[in-house]
């Protein structure tokens, strides 16, 4: 008596035999051991089979991509500090092209509010403070620059200063920030 | 026209709810993801593939048609995602054939009775043994077997979203079930 072959098991198993190989089927199973337990380790293998291991994706998978998907808009507070951030960048960088800090118009102005109280005088005396510190910052700046830069030793002393300031920048604002994204992703 | 549970959180995510979607992705994370990750045998990659996945849904639910079952396209999208995956990585994916942990190597460390085949072993730990058997075979047998017990598809599901004839598919399987026979029997699972 010849034994089944692994393929007429499966189907059998599977339920897709036609009634008459599956009938022969049967009748050969009840004599023969050996397909038998070929049979019934094909049944074991579907049983297991149909309750998969399924490994859990990680809590982080939709949140990301939902983020992907709709980018979270920018505060309203972070627009507006960017606005005021730029404008005082702009003002500053006018009023120290112009030099206006010796212009007729800021020192009449300046003429005006010296001696004088009140809230308008208090901010034009506040903003010409912040503006001179900026021209005096910038001077300096461009005389120290002056200093190093014409020999070969004061550029490399500037880069590194320059790159050691980035750093120390970097380090300060960024590297906590990295921390808490990373520790959020994971 | 009548909308099954899918196709009503599709309706509404095409409408703009955001929260559609994502209980869409909840519904179908675990299988997708369990699908991938077998397929693929990396966990990072995996999630940067079903995140992909679920991005490239998105874009192109409005193209799905409501007439057909929204699983089946968004399996037909997923396996098309990770073939082409595969096959830009095909080297990275092959050399992972060599490192992966045999299935024998599972039964000397669960230091059971070989003797006694699956007797020896409780039913998850069966399982385990069987799925990591699973991982272990070639992928054009490991792909439809992860198909038809992962994803719960018919062969004629899985023929459309692989493009094999029916015949082909149910012929890989059961030569797949096959070669799990012969490893299990290899091992002394079966006596």
């Amino acid at each position: 008596m010849e034994c089944l072959s692994d393929e007429i098991l499966i189907a059998g198993n599977e339920g897709t035999l036609s009634p008459i190989e599956a009938a022969r089927v049967r009748d050969h199973l009840l004599l023969c051991a050996d397909c038998r337990r070929a049979a019934a380790a094909f049944r074991l293998l579907d049983s297991v089979l149909a309750q998969p291991v399924l490994h859990n994706p990680p809590e982080r998978l939709i949140p990301q991509v939902m983020q992907r998907l709709f980018p979270a808009l920018p505060r309203l507070t972070s627009i507006a500090a960017m606005i005021a951030a730029s404008a005082v960048f702009l003002i500053t960088w006018i009023y120290i092209y112009f030099d206006f800090s010796s212009s007729s118009l800021i020192q009449a102005l300046r003429l005006t509010t010296d001696g004088t109280s009140g809230w308008l005088a208090g901010i034009i005396r506040g903003i010409t403070l912040v503006y001179n510190g900026a021209q005096a910052a910038t001077k300096a700046l461009s005389a120290l620059l002056r200093i190093f830069l014409p020999t070969p030793l004061g550029t490399a002393v500037a880069a590194v200063a320059l790159l050691a300031l980035g750093g120390l920048l970097a380090a300060t604002f960024l590297r906590p920030r990295l921390k808490k994204a990373k520790a959020g992703r994971s | 026209m009548q909308l099954d549970e899918d196709q009503s959180l599709i309706r509404k995510t095409l409408g703009g709810d955001r929260r559609a979607f994502e209980e869409l992705m909840r519904k179908y994370e675990k299988r997708i993801y369990g699908f991938v990750v077998r397929m693929v045998r990396n966990e990072e990659t995996a999630v940067d593939l079903t995140q992909d996945f679920f991005i490239k849904i998105f874009t192109v639910l409005d193209k799905y048609n409501f007439e057909y079952k929204f699983s089946t396209w968004a399996y037909r999208i997923c396996y098309n995602l990770v073939i082409d995956h595969i096959r830009k990585h095909q080297a990275q994916v092959d050399s992972l054939d060599d490192e992966s942990v045999s299935a024998r190597d599972l039964l000397a460390s669960d230091n059971v009775c070989r003797e006694d085949g699956f007797r020896a072993l409780s039913r998850t730990e069966t399982r385990d043994y069987v799925w990591r058997v699973v991982d272990q075979i070639p992928l054009k047998f490991r792909e439809l077997i992860l198909l038809r017990y992962i994803q719960n598809l018919k062969y004629e599901e899985i023929a459309d979203i692989t493009a094999l004839p029916v015949g082909t598919v149910k012929n890989r399987i059961f030569k797949a079930k096959e070669i799990l026979k012969q490893e299990m029997v290899k091992d002394g699972m079966l006596v």
